[in-house]
């Protein structure tokens, strides 16, 4: 079995490159992105343990696994992969033991573009303790098949989540506490880096007394213990790792065989949502019903909800950079024009939309584009949503830094700024969305995810599209700072440009991809559908 | 715009007493259409024409390029050559013409799964251009009709394949359309509600409007079709009304002369394996 779902996750990796020429491209860049990143991780582990000595080197190292192992287990949640083998319907009916199948999928997990990722830092801890190199690699080993586990573990516990409806929009909640969850620690790693340097830092906090109950410090605990002649600790150390792996794959086991074995959410629980319907509000007409349908999808649709919230993050960086007050972000808490700021930070929050109004659409572009309505007015409709969601964004995320900057005079301005950035996202987002229509991922909102469906030209042609944005942003950007900074302009011109400057942008945007929507929607209904 | 070849063997009239399209020429069309995937081609040099009032039924097997048709005729899908089109407009010259006369009924996947029963009856109706009133009203008689008033506030996605069914036809009849494409209308539909929905296509069709019906139940093929074309490998290999159908296949009901058509009812021999007890 354990061959056979090896030979099936090869043969998926493979015939998906076979199909897909984006993904040719895709899946080596992927992989030489990813190796690059590694190398560069491991080159700085390399050169801190090196210069670390005792107590405080071991300690390093036990830090070292223990963020290693983090990354890798959250990765997943945060850019959840298209891993078909890990589908559990696919085998409900398959006379495969959940045993077999923890053990099957293990394996295949070595059979990944992220598998360079475990090759190149376990291989930076063998060169770091080459002293006691057997004993590296047989950690180096344990280490890989603790990351797989535990990782294929978490994965198959999203699935578990989101196998109902409330654990998808659980699922969002935990996207974003982990994001700030890692902020946060990462700004209070650099600021205790900043106060006392590393070697005090890991000394001050160390990790071997608690390593019982930290696998992967209880894997490197295995090398360390042998750099430092205790071997019988080394070994014992092996056993808690060994130990540690199994209740790992039990764990993943009883998920696995919950998920085979449970129903998906039955109908009947789902909950009522009125049977107004959208024909009892008072405006009426494609545009109006088109946003009215976007706004729902904001809400109902966990994806989509989860693009919208990321404005969250940016309120919680900034509650964290008043919390700890860390150096980097603390700066700006003085500078007067910080709430003019939002439009561009609420930039970022709707650009997966903005950019790819149908590829949201999903299969459902098949049920849109047989119906009768003018493309322009449904890109029209589509606008109005997202205008409506940024706006709203904007001014709650514009207050609150007014308050954090206690700047409220330029608060004048902000209409005109909003009004010209979205502007211009939609301007850009709307040509981008026909031009280069992408494929959702099954799961996932961010540009990897998107690039695992469609290869790197999703990358390029999002981040042109965000370089498009910023491009027109420069000139509207530069009359307010000349206003708000410098008072050079009158008050009445820094109202107007920008929101000409924006608007003309829009309407010429709008006209050519009307114009070319028109003409490629058979394109755009084939590039959007999921299969 | 229409090819004159195109190979209509048997053709049907609208009941007399029907309010029939004053229009000249018929109600669906297709000349030449070809549509390739790579190297195979799915649909090769297909002419069609249905006529206005006419139950027609696209039948074939599995990939013999049904769904395809459809799919080139409503503008889904363009074509490699040919064309298609609704009474005197062309697909590809006039879409938002063609979008206007006609209602399709979409594989189950392709609704809206997070809009509730209402609110996609409402969509559709507001994209057809109804008034908001005489939306609502066709809206709740739809619902009614197709038993799913007590579900009207549930989302489309947490509805069972039925009920998915059902719901996705109301979309697809709420304006009245000219011409319905009905693409697997009764698979997991419940009697009683595919009894209604039989009705409510007879009484459609009966008024001078058009239905062209792909399914694989032959007893409502054989039922429902005033005449029924039959697809193998992308062409249209025969077509005729049930009755004909019969006659020139020497069967005598449209299960056998379609199995007779494609070339189909071998016997299952070899499969040795498969006799005795399992295991």
């Amino acid at each position: 079995m354990v061959r056979r779902l090896a030979w099936l996750k090869w043969r998926l990796l493979r015939n998906g490159l076979r199909k897909d020429w984006q993904r040719r491209i895709g899946l080596p860049g992927s992989i030489l992105l990813i190796g690059w990143g590694a190398t560069t991780v491991a080159a700085l582990y390399l050169d801190r343990v090196s210069g670390l000595e005792g107590a405080a080197r071991l300690e390093f190292a036990h830090w070292s696994a223990l963020a290693l192992f983090m990354f890798w287990v959250t990765l997943p949640v945060v850019i959840f992969p298209l891993d078909e083998n890990l589908d559990p319907d696919q085998f409900a009916l398959a006379p495969v033991s959940p045993r077999q199948l923890v053990t099957g999928l293990a394996v295949s997990g070595l059979i990944a573009p992220s598998v360079v990722i475990l090759l190149v830092t376990i291989g930076a801890n063998v060169a770091a303790f080459n002293e006691v190199w057997p004993v590296a690699i047989l950690a180096g080993l344990l280490m890989a098949a603790l990351m797989i586990v535990a990782g294929q573990m978490l994965t198959t516990l999203i699935s578990a989540i989101l196998h109902t409806r409330k654990g998808r929009d659980l699922a969002m909640l935990i996207v974003v506490g982990i994001g700030l969850f890692g902020f946060l620690s990462q700004q209070v790693v650099r600021e205790n880096l900043r106060e006392v340097g590393l070697e005090e830092s890991v000394l001050a906090h160390p990790l071997s007394d608690t390593a019982w109950l930290l696998p992967p410090v209880a894997v490197q605990r295995v090398v360390t213990d042998a750099a430092r002649g205790a071997w019988a600790g080394s070994l014992m150390w092996a056993v808690v790792a060994a130990g540690w792996i199994l209740v790992m794959a039990w764990l993943w086991h009883r998920l696995l065989a919950w998920l085979l074995t449970t129903p998906k959410e039955s109908p009947s629980q789902s909950r009522k949502r009125g049977s107004a319907g959208l024909a009892s509000g008072r405006t009426w007409g494609v545009r109006t019903v088109m946003a009215r349908k976007e706004l729902r999808f904001y809400l109902r649709d966990p994806r989509q909800r989860l693009v919208w919230t990321g404005a969250v993050i940016f309120l919680g960086l900034g509650a964290a950079s008043v919390l700890v007050g860390t150096g980097g972000l603390s700066l700006f808490r003085d500078r007067d024009w910080l709430p003019l700021l939002a439009p561009v930070l609420v930039l970022f929050v709707g650009l997966p939309i903005a950019l790819n109004m149908f590829g949201w659409e999903r299969n459902a572009a098949s049920f849109l584009f047989v119906l009768p309505a003018r493309p322009r007015k449904l890109m029209v409709g589509k606008n109005l949503a997202v205008a409506a969601a940024l706006a709203v964004e904007t001014s709650a995320m514009a207050v609150i830094l007014a308050i954090l900057s206690n700047s409220w005079a330029v608060l004048r301005f902000l209409p005109a700024l909003t009004v010209c950035s979205i502007a211009c996202q939609l301007a850009v987002g709307n040509l981008t969305s026909v031009i280069t229509p992408l494929r959702l991922p099954r799961e996932g909102t961010d540009v990897f995810a998107q690039a695992t469906e469609q290869g790197c030209l999703a990358i390029v042609s999002q981040l042109v599209s965000f370089f498009s944005i910023g491009l027109l942003l420069v000139l509207p950007a530069s009359v307010m700072v000349l206003r708000v900074q410098f008072d050079v302009l009158p008050d009445w011109f820094a109202h107007t440009f920008p929101l000409v400057w924006g608007l003309v942008f829009y309407a010429v945007s709008l006209w050519l991809a009307g114009k070319l929507l028109s003409r490629r929607i058979p394109e755009v209904v084939n590039w959007v559908q999921v299969v | 715009m229409l090819s004159d070849k195109a190979p209509v063997t048997t053709q049907t009239e609208p009941s007399s007493d029907a309010p029939i399209d004053a229009r000249e020429g018929p109600a669906v069309w297709a000349s030449g259409l070809v549509r390739r995937f790579g190297k195979s081609t799915a649909v090769d040099g297909l002419d069609l024409r249905i006529e206005r009032g006419e139950f027609y039924g696209l039948l074939g097997q599995n990939g013999a390029g049904k769904t395809t048709t459809i799919r080139m005729i409503v503008g889904l899908l363009r074509p490699s050559a040919g064309t298609a089109g609704i009474g005197e407009f062309d697909t590809w010259a006039s879409p938002l013409e063609v979008k206007r006369r006609i209602g399709v009924l979409p594989e189950e996947f392709n609704l809206y799964e997070r809009l509730t029963g209402a609110e996609l009856l409402d969509f559709s109706a507001a994209m057809h251009g109804l008034g908001q009133s005489e939306a609502r009203s066709r809206r709740d008689e739809l619902l009614a009709l197709l038993d799913l008033e007590s579900e009207a506030g549930k989302l489309v996605g947490d509805y069972s394949r039925g009920m998915r069914k059902k719901v996705a036809l109301a979309a697809a009849i709420i304006h009245k359309p000219e011409v319905l494409f009905l693409d697997e209308p009764f698979e997991g539909v419940d009697v009683v509600s595919a009894r209604l929905i039989q009705q409510l296509l007879q009484r459609y069709t009966a008024q001078g409007s058009t239905v062209v019906f792909s399914a694989h139940e032959m007893h409502l093929v054989e039922r429902l079709c005033t005449r029924i074309g039959i697809m193998v490998k992308g062409k249209l290999a025969m077509e005729e009304t049930p009755a004909g159908l019969c006659a020139r296949t020497g069967t005598d009901n449209v299960e056998d002369a379609f199995i007779a058509a494609v070339g189909g009812g071998a016997e299952s021999e070899g499969m040795s394996w498969f006799d005795g007890s399992p295991g």
